[in-house]
């Protein structure tokens, strides 16, 4: 396979390099197969009804598809759409807020000069080295006093902050990439600070957005523990949170692998249909925020 | 307060325009630039402040008490540290958490790398395959690991019937009643879906490496092994110590795979780092305990990250 991974030069080199290419898509596709098969199964097995997936897969269990065990959990009375838009909300608020703060925060840290500000900096980025897992105990105990236990808002701001430094640090190095020209060519025509990002730099630090709108939505839709932790009513609980009382029986008088597997589903389209819109910026924000130092 | 200061930004004044008293003028510029800069951090700040910082202060400060959930509290010093090693379940969870970052961590580098090197050709198809194969990371653990539950059962489990119909295990086989049977069972699954990560971070890496390296020792007649070696290791070194450290502190803050999987099953057999801190919290409610422990995993992570921070800026020179 790698032998082949670089067009061959010289001879008879196109129909070699023809059949490298054949070579190389074949054993791409087995090696995605490996990858995408065992989603796109979950997704099939998603339409069988429960007692076909608790018994052994044979041909005869696939004559039974439907949209059971989604009509049950979208429009049923047991429906988990409550945890969707809790999700759903929860995600699109914590992306928002990130970048808005983020986007802020990058533009001082970028591009202007004040006393403290490596310092400022250094504090922020002290934020990549706390993991959240091992602060969930105060927080618990700070959000309570708060009144932001068991609240959907008390759980974007906590991802928020969880997201900040990484959000910080990608708008502060799309900032600092911003030509001075530019910068000072709005001063020159007595743009102010704000209109400076809003008319003049929003193009340019657009991918720096994107990148940092998709690292938060992707963290908040598919964060657990935070939500298990902090939610304690049925009423806020995410789909995450929703889909582990699933598991554990705990709701619809029992263990429900039917609802189990497509509430699994449904938890995967955000996430794919997000990536697949914003790719490119996931791979710039690896480059930028996570290898250049 | 944000608001008041920055419209005292629109007052910066147009270079050339004070040249008068240039002096006084500049410094009022700089003092001016500084508080709408000051401004702009400043959410971040205090997001950062009071969800990040305090806590962390605060975990320290609860893990020198005997923090009740209700009523007061007194300074029992490093008490709840010194009990830690006597705490079987919290020793035995460091153990497992070792254990467990020992056996995923060299695979998800080998697997991702050859990964990276398989999808950084410009042959057709080349960036569908990568996304093929970073799918499962951006379905998220979470997620995979509720439907691994669902796929390990015995009797119908379609890993299970997929291992007993070429003869590698029973179709009856309980994963969760076995620590070892579902430590590897979890591992595939982790080694599965975080591979793609990995392959993302070293492809970021591997765009950096210019192609006449390869087109010489093309040339040069080196074969596959002999160009990764000489030409794409040396110069990843920096995304590749990356991804393993990435790679160490996600498997030290193991949570949702064995809290969902095996629920810390059979017994207490595989509950993570993570986990036994939740449950110490959640369950046992032993507030002081669960913030020691805590305190525990933020210095091992923060010495990881130290050390991460210090590989990223030594290639920087």
């Amino acid at each position: 396979m790698p032998e082949t991974r670089r067009p061959v030069h010289g001879g008879q080199g196109r129909r070699r390099r023809q059949s490298g290419t054949v070579f190389y898509v074949t054993a791409g596709c087995l090696i995605s197969a490996i990858f995408v098969v065992p989603l796109l199964w979950e997704v099939l097995r998603s339409f069988e009804p429960t007692q076909a997936i608790t018994s052994a897969p044979s041909l005869a269990s696939f004559s039974h598809l439907g949209i059971a065990n989604y009509r049950s959990l979208l429009v049923g009375s047991d429906d988990v759409v409550r945890n969707v838009l809790n999700s759903l909300g929860v995600a699109l608020a914590t992306a928002l807020l990130t970048t808005l703060i983020a986007t802020l925060a990058g533009y001082g840290f970028g591009r202007f000069r004040f006393r403290g500000s490596g310092v400022v900096f250094a504090v922020v980025l002290v934020g990549f080295m706390v993991p959240f897992q091992a602060v969930l105990t105060p927080l618990f105990l700070e959000l309570h006093d708060l009144h932001l236990l068991n609240s959907l808002v008390g759980l974007c701001l906590f991802y928020t902050a969880f997201n900040l430094p990484f959000g910080v640090y990608v708008m502060r190095n799309t900032f600092i990439q911003v030509p001075n020209e530019l910068v000072d060519a709005a001063r020159v025509d007595g743009a102010s600070v704000m209109s400076t990002l809003t008319r003049v730099l929003r193009a340019i630090v657009m991918p720096g957005i994107a990148t940092s709108f998709l690292f938060a939505f992707l963290f908040a839709w598919t964060e657990f523990l935070g939500a298990l932790t902090f939610l304690t009513s049925s009423s806020v609980y995410t789909l995450p949170v929703a889909l582990s009382n699933v598991e554990t029986g705990t709701t619809y008088g029992g263990v429900n692998f039917g609802y189990l597997t497509s509430g699994a589903v449904i938890a995967m389209v955000p996430c794919v249909i997000v990536y697949a819109a914003l790719q490119r910026f996931y791979v710039r924000g690896l480059i930028s925020g996570a290898i250049k130092g | 307060m944000e608001g008041a200061a920055l419209g005292d930004g629109r007052d910066v004044p147009v270079p050339g325009a004070a040249a008068s008293r240039r002096r006084g003028s500049r410094s009022r510029r700089e003092r001016l630039e500084a508080r709408a800069g000051l401004a702009l951090v400043s959410p971040a700040i205090a997001m950062v402040a009071v969800f990040i910082l305090f806590p962390l202060g605060f975990c320290v400060y609860i893990s020198l008490t005997n923090w009740p959930l209700i009523g007061p509290y007194h300074f029992v010093g490093l008490a709840n540290y010194t009990a830690l090693p006597h705490d079987s379940v919290f020793v035995q969870s460091i153990l497992f958490t070792l254990e467990y970052t020992a056996i995923v961590t060299i695979p998800i580098l080998v697997f991702g790398y050859l990964m990276a090197v398989f999808v950084r050709s410009n042959r057709p198809g080349a960036s569908i395959f990568r996304t093929c194969m970073f799918l499962p990371y951006i379905v998220g653990l979470t997620t995979l690991s509720f439907l691994a539950e669902v796929e390990l059962q015995p009797g119908y489990g379609t890993a299970n019937v997929i291992l007993s119909k070429l003869h590698l295990a029973s179709i009856n086989t309980i994963w969760v009643q076995n620590a070892n049977l579902a430590l590897a069972a979890i591992c595939v699954l982790v080694v599965w879906l975080a591979s793609g990560f990995t392959m993302m971070l070293l492809l970021a890496g591997m765009q950096g490496v210019p192609e006449q390296l390869y087109e010489s020792a093309d040339v040069d007649g080196a074969s596959w092994w002999e160009k990764e070696r000489l030409v794409t290791i040396p110069l990843l070194r920096r995304s590749i110590a990356l991804s393993l450290i990435i790679s160490v502190v996600g498997s030290i803050l193991a949570f949702n795979q064995f809290y969902i999987i095996t629920d810390g099953g059979p017994g207490t057999s595989t509950v993570s780092l993570v986990m036994e801190i939740y449950e110490t919290f959640n369950t046992a409610m032993h507030v002081g305990a669960a913030s020691a422990m805590a305190v525990v995993l933020i210095v091992v992570v923060g010495l990881i990250t130290f050390v991460q921070f210090r590989v990223l800026r030594s290639d920087d020179a």
